[in-house]
């Protein structure tokens, strides 16, 4: 068990290290720099200031250069300052991250929640119209562009109705102005997983259905709801986490319009607006750590597999 | 599908609007605070460091430049006791080492004036400041205004003299002059390189003693919110507020639904909403809410490259200019709100020439222009020359400015008319200004705005040593490429001669000159909305680079 | 087994899957939906002839107009055709949907049949790198992707910056990432056909390699690519729309569905239908791709439970 996991993490380690090329490669190919965008702003700079500046910040060296002087500092725990915030990139981070967790905690509990019994209420009679109505709605919430749900969201609840606020954090008002707030992303990140997630509990469990100790809990008289609970989905969960600890993941990514599209101070908002700024700190800094969430919460998900399914070992889980 | 959903939209739209009716007039009473909303969060709250419209306009609530223009575009001391004028002696013309001439001025600090800790603002504080703003290591933006100043002499706590190298019509403006508390800045300036990380602005921005302005920050949330309350020192008059919270968000769509539910009270025009969305807002919305336009000295245009063959004639030029209706722009895209410009000089600055061509649109002028010009023949609704070459130009502006890129596709259409092909090429700002404009390398067309402070004399847009080139390290903004003798020597007189009235015809030369060539289409001053409750009184836009926030003071609730 | 023995299987077993997939009634309408969008966008230039408009004529005049005889569904911002427009908008949409799925399914198809064929480290280290791809953060990095200035990289600035570089790009990027699909099934599938009999003759025989992938491998291979290409055009769309929203994909005045909503959704509580059209095309497009490919997916193997 241990070896596996220190394996696991060594690799993970090494694509940490790749990306961190292959970002600082592509931070460095995006058009002009942050001295460009600081003379575009200001006509007293003159060109000669620019290149002042940019010497200053060492921006006129060659990428190798530049990029292992990057990575010595990054791995004395010094990932620079942010050219947006003129901060330390990690006291920018932690804040944000902690906003993103709680946006994506809370969307990620209320799919699981609602997913289960959605995927439940269809698996128990596949083809009927509650199976066709759920059908119908995760095929709606994978197939709704997020950044059009958002704003449909805003049309109707914010400017319509009134009931709730159409972005951003409040700056007063405690913690129920907190919840108003979240409610819409949560919303609009919620219906995407949970779509997801349904349509595969409903998969898994009329799959584990047709297995034959359930058939036989069938015939042994156990009423069908106790079969569907108690034995196909026991058997349905292992495929279930293991798909739900991957999507964890990729929910960051979707993090990204919700919060921008709120104006709520993620990180997606911040990675997105750091590159559209050209804070080529803050970008990389926020790209490896969502990556690196990423392929651990992808790892977690491969252990709990092997925890669930006892008669698969470490040697043999996926890789 | 859309269909079905129209009824209920407009049933909510309806419900919002009662709503929204009902809910600021209940707050406008009782207000002590205000919630402003802005679309940008500063980069730094450092004065010196960057410069950027946000930071300015949080600023402008703590701290004042020791002069700035006014809303009616007037220089005013906001630090000084007293504006230094060679009338009233605090200015004076001295020879320099060199042998030229330079100016020593007199800035009298406020007797008042006072850091939010309690430490008097000195003689101290505009010596340090000029130390910091001079060294080349700090990456400190405006470095030019710093570079003008030879010496500073100190004669008292509240007094200096500050020596300039040049003698300018424009001696006593002192606008970029902003003061750093000396007293808590000097530690993070002992390694001038490290300046910028460990400036008291961004590492303690809550600290008191940093702001002498009417507010102080007191609680700063990054990329979200900046909180301001009363700075007790403040020697002027008492604002109105308690506290005011400056909220950014980005998206202008949510930007506007927060005004709506109440999250904001005010959508401030320098940082707000384009024209035309405060014009759907107004009219939806313009009984509860009132809307200012200020048109100012944003001057919308498009550079043309004087070395392209095409552009190089000036009936070509003329023609490109008269074959777009920009008065129906101006009246149909922004409702008379953005006026159509005939010239760099906004017709508010006194030194405006009224009497300019207009060049209203006139395709049939324009088509005979081009004929005459020898893009005679045309083929497949494109003109072509004599030597078969069509008459095609490219259009450039910075990829996601909707408004611009609204302008250009109208601008294609009318030029369509008269058998000019215009292919649309668009890059990122950074692209744009960083490399494209900058080292001239658009072929034909770059539309850009250029935003200024009252008599802005054009010397790095229009001097022809100003033409960035390869050989002076792409220093300068004449981007058209425009060079004329008369010009030349016309700005070089300009900037040197203090007798106003002489000084406004050679102003009005320079306008003449510039109709006449056309180096530049121009096309309107851009206008700000600032969206405001009907309950906010005393809000002046200035239509300049400086922010209606320095007079935040005068803000008021309406009874 | 004779030939004809193998032809009535085929032949009965093709029936089959029609008869199953026809009863997928909504992976049906989404086909027909799909087919009809299709026609439509690529019939635009037709139909604006029939129609006597230009998409692209602006009239200041004629602003933001509700629906009318000669404007079946208004005019936009600047006075232009929504209708014209938002089929415009679909050409473009569905061409790089089309195009990155169809580059997508040629990555895929190869890396998975490389991988299912070759077995050993070649397999360890394929299918590392598919799971290492899924694993991205997959939107911040096509923004990165879609910020990367092909000038730097030695392209002349004005095909770098062109119109056609902004498309090209745009389809480059999203099949970069959207081939793991299709590898991870087709290499399944591989694994199974590399063990059949005809597999086995060929390398007996002392068929090259590759001739064996192409020849022999690939055309039995084709049902899971087809299931999962047209699985992945609805992502691709939805991708297409997300990036030309943040302004980084298609650029105007070429139209986008995604394109268009960026300047109308700061107009939504004045004109709400400019970002209801648009943003309502690419919910009806993404939803009947996936109908159809559920469908299809119930017809190819009957086994899998609809999901």
């Amino acid at each position: 068990m241990t070896a596996y996991v220190t394996h696991r993490l060594l690799q993970t380690l090494v694509v940490l290290l790749l990306m961190s090329v292959a970002v600082y490669g592509l931070i460095w190919l995006m058009p002009g720099d942050p001295i460009d965008l600081m003379v575009s702003a200001n006509p007293d700079l003159t060109a000669a200031d620019g290149a002042r500046l940019r010497a200053l910040y060492g921006l006129d060296r060659p990428f190798a250069e530049r990029y292992l002087a990057w990575l010595q500092a990054a791995l004395g725990g010094d990932l620079g300052y942010s050219r947006q915030y003129a901060r330390p990139v990690l006291e920018i981070v932690g804040p944000r991250m902690a906003n993103t967790l709680i946006l994506v905690g809370l969307s990620f509990v209320a799919s699981v929640a609602l997913a289960f019994p959605l995927g439940l209420i269809a698996a128990r009679r596949p083809y009927s119209a509650a199976d066709n109505a759920v059908n119908l709605f995760c095929f709606a919430g994978i197939s709704i562009p997020p950044f059009w749900l958002a704003l449909l969201l805003i049309m109707a609840f914010s400017v319509g109705l009134g009931w709730l606020p159409a972005g951003g954090v409040p700056a007063e008002g405690g913690l129920g102005a907190e919840a108003a707030h979240l409610v819409l992303p949560v919303a609009t990140l919620t219906l995407g997983s949970v779509a997801a997630y349904a349509r595969f509990i409903r998969g898994e469990t009329i799959a584990a259905l047709r297995l034959d100790f359930v058939r036989t809990a069938q015939a042994k008289g156990a009423t069908p709801w106790r079969v569907l609970t108690r034995h196909a989905l026991r058997n349905a969960l292992i495929p279930v986490v293991t798909v739900i600890g991957l999507h964890f993941g990729t929910v960051f990514s979707g993090a990204l319009i919700t919060e921008t599209m709120f104006a709520y101070p993620g990180m997606g908002k911040l990675i997105y607006d750091s590159i559209m700024g050209n804070d080529f700190n803050l970008a990389l800094a926020g790209l490896l750590l969502v990556t690196l969430i990423t392929l651990l919460s992808n790892l977690a998900a491969d252990l709990l597999y092997v925890r669930l399914d006892p008669r698969v070992n470490y040697e043999g889980a996926r890789t | 599908m859309p269909s079905c959903r129209r009824p209920f939209l407009r049933n909510a739209l309806i419900l919002g609007l009662v709503l929204a009716s009902l809910w600021p007039g209940a707050r406008g009473a009782a207000a002590r605070d205000l919630t402003i909303g802005i679309t940008q969060f500063p980069s730094t709250f450092n004065p010196l460091i960057d410069s950027m419209m946000a930071k300015s306009f949080i600023l402008g609530m703590t701290r004042r430049p020791v002069t700035a223009y006014d809303a009616d575009w007037n220089l005013v001391c906001l630090l000084c006791a007293e504006l230094p004028t060679l009338e009233n002696g605090l200015a004076k013309i001295e020879p320099l080492k060199d042998g030229g001439e330079g100016m020593a001025l007199t800035l009298k600090i406020h007797p008042d004036a006072t850091w939010g800790d309690g430490v008097p603002v000195t003689a101290e504080d505009v010596v340090f400041t000029c130390q910091v703003g001079r060294h080349p290591d700090t990456g400190v933006g405006n470095f030019e205004a710093f570079r003008r100043i030879l010496d500073v002499e100190v004669l008292d706590d509240k007094t200096v003299v500050l020596h300039g190298d040049r003698v300018t019509f424009d001696y006593n403006d002192m606008s970029g002059l902003t003061l750093l508390p000396a007293h808590l800045e000097r530690p993070a300036f002992a390694e001038p390189r490290e300046y910028r990380n460990r400036t008291l602005f961004d590492t303690d921005t809550a600290n008191p003693g940093l702001y002498f302005g009417p507010y102080r920050i007191t609680e700063v949330a990054l990329g979200s919110h900046v909180v301001l309350e009363r700075n007790e020192t403040w020697w002027g008059a008492t604002p109105a507020f308690d506290r005011i919270t400056v909220r950014t968000i980005e998206n202008t769509a949510a930007l506007e639904a927060n005004l709506l539910s109440g999250g904001i009270d005010y959508i401030a025009g320098e940082l707000g909403l384009t024209v035309d969305q405060a014009l759907a807002f107004e009219k939806r919305h313009g009984e509860t809410f009132k809307v200012l336009y200020r048109s100012g000295l944003a001057y919308e245009h498009i550079d043309l490259n004087l070395d392209s063959p095409i552009l190089k004639d000036r009936r070509v030029r003329r023609a490109l200019l008269t074959a777009i209706d920009r008065a129906a722009i101006s009246e149909r895209l922004f409702e008379g709100r953005q006026p159509v410009a005939n010239g760099f000089v906004n017709p508010l600055d006194w030194v405006h020439d009224p009497d300019l061509p207009e060049y209203p649109y006139d395709p049939a002028a324009a088509a005979a222009l081009l004929d005459k010009a020898g893009w005679a023949d045309i083929r497949g609704g494109i003109r072509h020359n004599a030597a078969g070459e069509p008459l095609r130009v490219v259009l450039m502006t910075t990829a996601g400015n909707r408004m611009r890129e609204l302008v250009e596709q109208v601008l294609q259409s009318q030029w369509k008319q008269v058998g000019i092909e215009t292919e649309i090429r668009n890059e990122p700002a950074r692209v744009f200004f960083g490399e494209t404009v900058t080292m001239r390398r658009f072929p034909h067309m770059a539309m850009f705005a250029w935003i200024s402070s009252p008599e802005n004399v054009p010397r790095t847009t229009q001097h022809s040593n100003q033409i960035p080139s390869e050989a002076n390290a792409w220093a300068g903004q004449n981007y058209p490429g425009y060079s004329r003798p008369e010009v030349d020597d016309l700005i070089d007189a300009i900037e040197v001669e203090l007798d106003r009235d002489k000084r406004l015809a050679l102003w009005k030369r320079l306008q003449a000159i510039y109709a006449e060539e056309l180096p530049v289409l121009p096309l309107y001053f851009r206008a700000d909305p600032y969206v405001m409750p009907k309950w906010l009184d005393g809000v002046r836009p200035t239509g300049h680079q400086y922010p209606s926030t320095l007079w935040v003071e005068e803000w008021r609730v309406a009874e | 087994m004779s030939d004809a023995a193998t032809l009535g299987v085929h032949t009965s077993l093709t029936r089959m899957m029609m008869r199953r997939f026809l009863e997928h009634r909504l992976a049906v309408v989404g086909g027909v939906v799909l087919v009809l969008l299709c026609g439509l966008c690529a019939g635009a230039p037709l139909l604006e002839a029939a129609l006597g408009l230009d998409a692209t004529e602006v009239d200041l005049f004629a602003r933001f107009e509700g629906p009318s005889a000669a404007h079946w569904l208004g005019t936009d911002e600047l006075g232009r055709d929504v209708f014209l427009r938002l089929l415009y908008g679909g050409r473009v949409s569905l061409f790089v949907a089309l195009t990155a799925a169809l580059a997508a399914a040629v990555i895929g198809t190869a890396i998975g049949i490389l991988a299912g064929y070759r077995g050993g480290w070649a397999d360890a280290l394929l299918m590392r790198l598919t799971d290492t791809v899924i694993a991205l953060p997959l939107l911040p990095l096509l923004i990165v992707l879609a910020k990367v200035d092909l000038a730097k990289l030695g392209l002349p600035a004005e095909a770098a910056h062109g119109e056609a570089a902004q498309l090209w790009r745009l389809i480059a990027i999203i099949a970069l990432f959207g081939w793991t699909t299709v590898a991870r099934l087709v290499r399944g599938a591989t694994l199974s056909v590399r063990e059949r009999e005809f597999v086995r003759a060929a390398e007996a025989l002392g068929a090259r390699s590759t001739r064996i992938m192409l020849v022999h491998i690939l055309p039995n291979v084709m049902t899971p690519v087809i299931v999962a290409t047209t699985l992945s055009m609805g992502g691709i769309v939805l991708f297409e729309s997300v990036l030309s929203f943040l302004g980084l994909g298609v650029q105007p005045p070429m139209p986008s569905w995604g394109n268009m909503m960026t300047g109308a959704h700061e107009l939504i509580w004045s004109h709400a239908e400019l970002v209801l059209y648009p943003g309502g095309l690419i919910f009806l497009t993404v939803i009947a791709f996936n109908f159809l490919g559920d469908g299809l997916q119930d017809a190819f193997d009957p086994r899998a439970a609809r999901r």
